[in-house]
This record gives structure tokens, sequence and C-alpha cells, in this order.
């Protein structure tokens, strides 16, 4: 499918340079993609569900392996790296950047993370989409008491493993894993060939015939299922927005950081319902993105103030509640946020004020996060902090004694763990950071953790 | 200041049928006054202010005109040598204690008593890495980071949004302060509550170095309640980044307000150890020597 392959690849190259911003629009893209290489592939009579999930983990790899730290524009801080290396810096630096190394083999690093979260989900759909037809289909079959010859040689070939095939489409994957499913999901798919094996025993054209209206219909499911996801992506902001009412009351102080879109429908939802309030906006250096969140505000009506981030902590004591917006939340209630959250929450633990998240559910990610300082951050260029001229021979690696003197560090990223989120505003609701484990069970499936097609 | 309080002294001649006394404690309200026009009187400029007008009021009548400003001179002098230059090398030489070789020391923004101990520290032959934290508006951390560099000091440069980040590879939190108040909260350069508690929170030891003459007896609880505002215009530009300019016309907009804080007062909590040059006190002793010391130095 050369159409497809084009298709991946500009997405890829688009991922690489960075054009893509923000997680809703990857997410959208990457689901708009997947749902074209759905409908372009040709999938067999058989095992269709397979076909299609190896499709689209193939894809997804591709996806996932566009990892936006390996940019030319940061060998600046590649190079910096391997100098603090050679130098034998702190020996921590080492760990975590050989950690760093060691994950990016597995493939699954940082930039990508809406990516891989939408692929599980149209994979989990996928697999879900399956089993609902083949627990229909063998359930609609075994019920129907009048039928052509053909279609009693095929019922009389689905009985029999009929029994067997609903038992185990009962309990299947879409139940927590337990011994059980792993220990039947052997015969489940030994379900399938027999089936195929016994249909080709009667007529072909009808068996054919109805595969291939199976076929479409999973195709035809899946696509739609993929359609419901992108709408979903899309509206998630007017749904959070909703409950902005239930939380924010009169004359509150609330304080953010940063701009997040989702905070932004947030606030002025509320500002529709006639509440009053007031924002302190902390800048966000150095991308200094409160700037554009403050216009954005006032231009809205809603009074603001932009502070420093040094003053976040000053300025705490007088707000009633931090709302922030997340770039992803990991699946033990952590956030992965812009860089300077960390230091509000803990602030705003220290003054018992409430750190509410708001998230859409397509940022939630069902990994785990393991050293996410350096694992799930990413570095960017030194030059929006200081300016090359000044210093530039303290950052040479030229100069004397053989290694730079001055090291910038310019992390993009904050990891926030759960103990200091109060609440998660999702489009299904608000829920504790101690609740969102729950949900991946929803979204995803265990088999999807790692998307990377086993060698066969 | 005080070096040009030194000048006006010598300078003053007392006009005839005045006391020398009264006279001179008017014209240094006068100035004091003007400079609280320029700018709000930092804790520790007040608390000269009010020991150069102590000695003032204890001047013998006796003394003639000429002798009495010799004396207030020399007190002066002997003000700045003992408590800002020596209490300096004091400090200096008991903080050079606490660090190790392989050290990595994190200080935040420009203090003077932090730069003397790098410098020191690193004369003396100690191996170790410093990270300077600096934030906008002021943007003091380049400067402590040029001079450190100069001299041969490996250095880590970041923003304090990223002082989560960095805190794990730090052993040692070395901050400066304007003022020391007598509940044991540390008034200085605002970020500096940020710091010490992202430091508290990795169990990093918080050290604060500040000379005896900034303690002073008020109480604070938070930063709010007594603060300095800067110029705002200071946050809508950022100096080198032409293309932020989301809020340069920030005046015409009645909703829209920008709030530069000079100060912030970090909770007694967050500190480890306070380095004076009476020693290295915990900061619940702050009030002690307040009391102990200030009215010991106000009888010499």
């Amino acid at each position: 499918m050369p159409d497809t392959h084009a298709l991946v690849n500009e997405f890829v190259i688009k991922l690489k340079k960075r054009k893509v911003e923000g997680s809703k629009a990857t997410a959208k893209l990457t689901a708009e993609l997947l749902r074209s290489v759905i409908s372009q592939q040709r999938i067999p009579h058989t095992n269709q569900a397979v076909a299609l999930i190896d499709a689209i983990k193939s894809v997804g790899e591709q996806l996932i392996a566009a990892n936006p730290v390996e940019r030319d524009g940061d060998k600046v801080t590649a190079a910096k790296v391997q100098g603090f290396m050679r130098t034998g810096g702190v020996g921590l630096w080492e760990e975590a950047t050989g950690g760093r190394e060691k994950e990016r083999e597995d493939g699954d690093s940082f930039g990508e993370l809406a990516v891989g979260n939408i692929v599980r989900r149209v994979l989990h759909i996928i697999r879900e989409e399956d089993l609902s037809l083949t627990t229909a289909a063998i359930g609609g079959l075994s019920l129907s008491a009048v039928s052509d010859d053909e279609d009693d040689v095929e019922q009389d070939g689905h009985p029999v493993l009929s029994a067997a095939a609903v038992a185990a489409a009962a309990r299947s994957t879409l139940r927590p894993p337990s011994l059980q499913t792993l220990l039947e999901d052997l015969p489940h798919s030994a379900a399938a060939p027999p089936t195929s094996s016994s249909g080709g025993d009667s007529d072909g054209k009808s068996k054919s015939a109805d595969k291939s209206s199976r076929s479409r219909k999973l195709k035809h499911n899946v696509i739609e299922a993929v359609n419901e996801l992108i709408q979903d992506i899309a509206t998630c902001h007017e749904q959070i927005a909703e409950q902005a009412v239930e939380h924010i009351h009169q004359n509150e102080v609330i304080l953010t950081l940063g701009s997040s879109i989702t905070v932004i429908e947030f606030l002025c939802a509320a500002k529709e319902k006639k509440r009053s309030f007031r924002v302190f906006v902390a800048e966000g250096a150095p991308r200094y993105q409160g700037h554009v969140l403050a216009k954005e505000l006032v231009a809205r009506g809603l009074q603001t103030t932009v502070i420093t981030d040094s003053a976040v902590f000053a300025m705490i004591s007088r707000v009633n509640m931090v709302i922030v917006g997340a770039h992803a939340v990991m699946a033990n209630g952590g956030i992965i946020a812009p860089v300077g959250l960390n230091m509000v929450a803990l602030a705003a633990q220290r003054h018992a004020v409430p750190f509410v998240v708001l998230a859409g559910i397509h940022k939630l990610c069902p990994l785990y996060p393991h050293n996410p300082e350096v694992l799930l951050n990413e570095l960017k260029s030194p030059s929006e902090l200081l300016d090359f001229g000044e210093f530039s021979d303290c950052l040479d690696f030229g100069s004397g004694t053989g290694y730079p003197l001055l090291h910038v560090v310019n992390p993009a990223f904050d990891y926030v763990p759960p103990k200091l989120v109060s609440l998660f505003i999702t489009d299904t609701g608000g829920h504790n950071a101690s609740y969102m484990y729950r949900l991946i069970a929803d979204y995803y499936s265990a088999d999807d953790f790692v998307v990377q097609r086993r060698p066969s | 200041m005080l070096e040009a309080f030194q000048e006006s002294i010598k300078d003053y001649s007392t006009p005839p049928e005045k006391a020398l006394i009264r006279d001179l404690t008017a014209k240094i309200n006068c100035y004091v006054s003007f400079l609280i026009e320029c700018r709000p009187l930092s804790i520790s400029m007040g608390n000269a202010i009010r020991f150069l007008k102590t000695r003032i009021v204890k001047l013998p009548l006796t003394l003639s005109e000429s002798e009495a400003k010799a004396t207030l001179l020399s007190d002066i002098d002997r003000f700045i040598n003992e408590k800002i230059i020596l209490a300096d090398k004091v400090i200096v030489r008991h903080a050079v204690t606490k660090i190790r070789d392989g050290d990595v020391l994190l200080t935040y923004g420009s203090s003077s008593a932090v730069e003397m101990i790098c410098l020191h520290a690193h004369d003396i032959g100690k191996q170790f890495r410093v990270v300077v934290v600096d934030s906008r508006p002021k943007l003091e951390g380049r400067l402590l980071l040029h001079r450190l560099v100069r001299k041969g000091i490996t250095c880590t440069y970041t923003h304090i949004n990223a002082v989560s980040y960095i805190m794990h590879e730090v052993n040692r939190v070395f901050l400066g302060a304007s003022s020391v108040l007598s509940n044991g909260t540390v008034y200085s350069r605002v970020g500096t509550a940020c710091v010490a508690m992202v430091a508290h929170q990795f169990h990093v030891p918080v050290l604060i170095c500040c000379e005896a003459y900034k303690f002073y007896e008020r109480v604070q609880l938070d930063s709010i309640c007594s603060n300095e505002l800067g110029d705002p215009d200071a946050i809508s530009k950022v100096p080198g980044r032409k293309e932020i300019n989301y809020l340069d016309d920030w005046a015409n907009r009645e909703n829209l307000q920008l709030l530069n804080l000079i100060y912030d007062a970090t909770p007694s909590d967050y500190v480890s150890m306070i380095i004076t040059d009476y020693g290295m006190i915990p900061p619940t002793s702050v009030p002690v020597i307040v009391r102990e010391y200030r009215k010991e130095h106000l009888w010499i």
C-alpha cells in the first residue's frame, strides 16, 4: 500500500520536525492516519482482527520511534551529555543518561506519549469490535432456527465450537488479566482456525460471502469507533469545561502556570455562568506561555494578573485553587506537565490549596513512570536561557582544559507525583489520582502495552 | 549608604544657635526620606540608620563639633569594618568547612556572601561544582555566573522552573538573605522560598549566609503583608527575545495587571542553618541573637 506508506512517512517527518504542536493535535492526526490505514488495509478472510492489529502495530512502531529528542537541533545537548560523561561528572548524571540511552532502545520514548496512547486505543478498539462481532455471530447462529442447507452446514460446523468459543469470548481480554484468561488464551485463538476450516467444508460462496460481510463489518465497526474517538478528542474541551461551574465559586482566586487551551475554556465557561473570580498567571519561563494565556484571558474579560515564576510561593497563600493542564497522565496518577509545575504543586500542598489537573482522556498513558525526570523529559536548547555570545568561550569544548566549565540545563517538562494532585477533571468526570489506573482497563488492552511486533 | 552618610557628616557644619545632636538628626532624617522616595529602604539599611541615630544621640554634650564629627566617622567606620567586612570573612571561614570535595552546591540569584564563599573555597583547593539558579525579571544569576566561571569554577546554569529537575544532583544549597526576621523567617529575593521548598522536599540542607546586622525584631508570616513592588514593565519585556511581545500594551487593558514582587519570606522550617558572624545557628536562635547582641552593641 504505497499510499499508506506515503501518509505514514509524511506524518513521521512532521513529528520529527516538531511541526505538530500539542497533544490534542497530535492525537487527532494520529487517529485520522490510523483510520486511513485501516480503511485501505486489505485484510484476509481469516484472522481479520490479527491482520488489522499487525498492520496498526507496524505503523504504530514507526510513529513511536519518531522521537523528537534525537533531532539535530539538540546535538549540543547530546554533546554536552557525552562530554560530561567523559569528564566523569557526578555519578548520577552518568546513570541518568545511561538509563536514557537504554530506554530509547526499547523504542518507546517520551515525545510520542500521545501518539502511543492513540495507537493503543485503536488496537483496543479492534480487539473489542472483533470480540463483540464474534460473540454476536456465534450467539446469532446458534439461536437461529430456520436456515438453508448451507447455513445448516455452517451452523453444524460452528456449534461444535460455540460452547467453548462463547465461554472463552464471554470471559475474555476485556476483563483484567488473571491466571484463567492467560491459560484460556491458547484455546481461544485455537478456536479461530477451526472455524475457518469447518467453513471451508461447506459451500464456498456463501461462506465467503458471509466472511467478507463479516470482515467488512469488522472494518466498518472499527472505523466507526475510530471516528467516535476522533470526535471525543475534538470535544474533550467542552466536556471538561461543563464541569467548571461545580468547582469555581464566587470571588475566588485561581493560579495557573503556562498556557493550556483546556484551562482557557474551563475558566471562560465559569465566567459565562456569571462567576466572578480573578486569575494569577505565572509566566512560565523560558517559553513565556503565561503571557499568551494572560492576553487571551483578558480578551475574554477576566481579571488577570501576571506574576513571575519565582513569585509563586509568595502569592499562593492568597490563592484558592490551582488549575493546570497536563501534557500526559501516567498510569500511577502522576502527570507530565510543563516545567515549573512540580514547584507549584509543592507550594500548593504546603498551603493546603487544591491542585486540580485538567486532562482529556486521550492523555492517559498506560505506562508507569520510571525515573520520569530523565526518561520522560526533553532538554531544550540553552539559547533560551543564555546568550551564546557572552559565554561562548566557556561553553566550548576546545578551550583550555578540554571540557567546558559551563553547562546549561533547560528541561521542557516536570513530573508531578500523584500525591500532590488533588483532583483530575477529565471528559468523563472528576477522579482522584489513585483512580486513574482503573480507567486504563477501559481504554487499553494489556497485550498492547509494548507496541512492538513480536518477531515471527 | 553608610559611606554616603560619612561624606555628608564630613561636610556638615552646625548652624549657629542649634544643638549638634538635634540638628544632625534632623538632617539625617531628611536624607533618609529622600532615599525612601527613590526606593523603599531595605531592612539592613534601616538597621544601619538606627545605629547611626543612636550613636548621634549618645554623643556626650561636652564634645566640640570637630570631635563629635570625628567620633561619628570612626563609629561608622567601625560598623562597616566589624559588621560587614569582617563579618563576611568569618562567615566565609565557617561556611567553607561545610563544603566537601566532590560536592554540588546550588545557589540562587546573586548573593555577595555566597560568591565569596565559592571563590574562597575554590582558592583553598576544594573540588566542587556550582549550580546557579536564575529567575526573571532581574536575572541576577548571570552576573554571578560570569564571575564564577572567570575564576575557573565549573558551573551549571538553569532557571527557577527547572529546580525540581536539577535538585536530585545537589548536595547543599547556599542562599543569601536580605534580612532574617525574629521568627526565623528569611526575607530575601523572590524565588528563594521556592528553592528552599524544593530543597527541603529532596532532603538537601539549606544554609543561609547572613551577617548579623541584618537581623530584625519584626515578625512576618507571609510575603504579602510587607513587600516591595518593582517595575511592571520588567515583566512584559523579555530582553533578548523580541518575539515575546504579547503584553506590550498591558497598560491599556483594564483587566490586566503585572505584579513584580522583589522579596519573599521563606518559612523557618525550610532552613537548616544560618551562618552568621556569631557562628552557625539554627533559625530558632535568631531572636536570641537579636536580643543579646543588639543590646550589647548599643552600649559600646
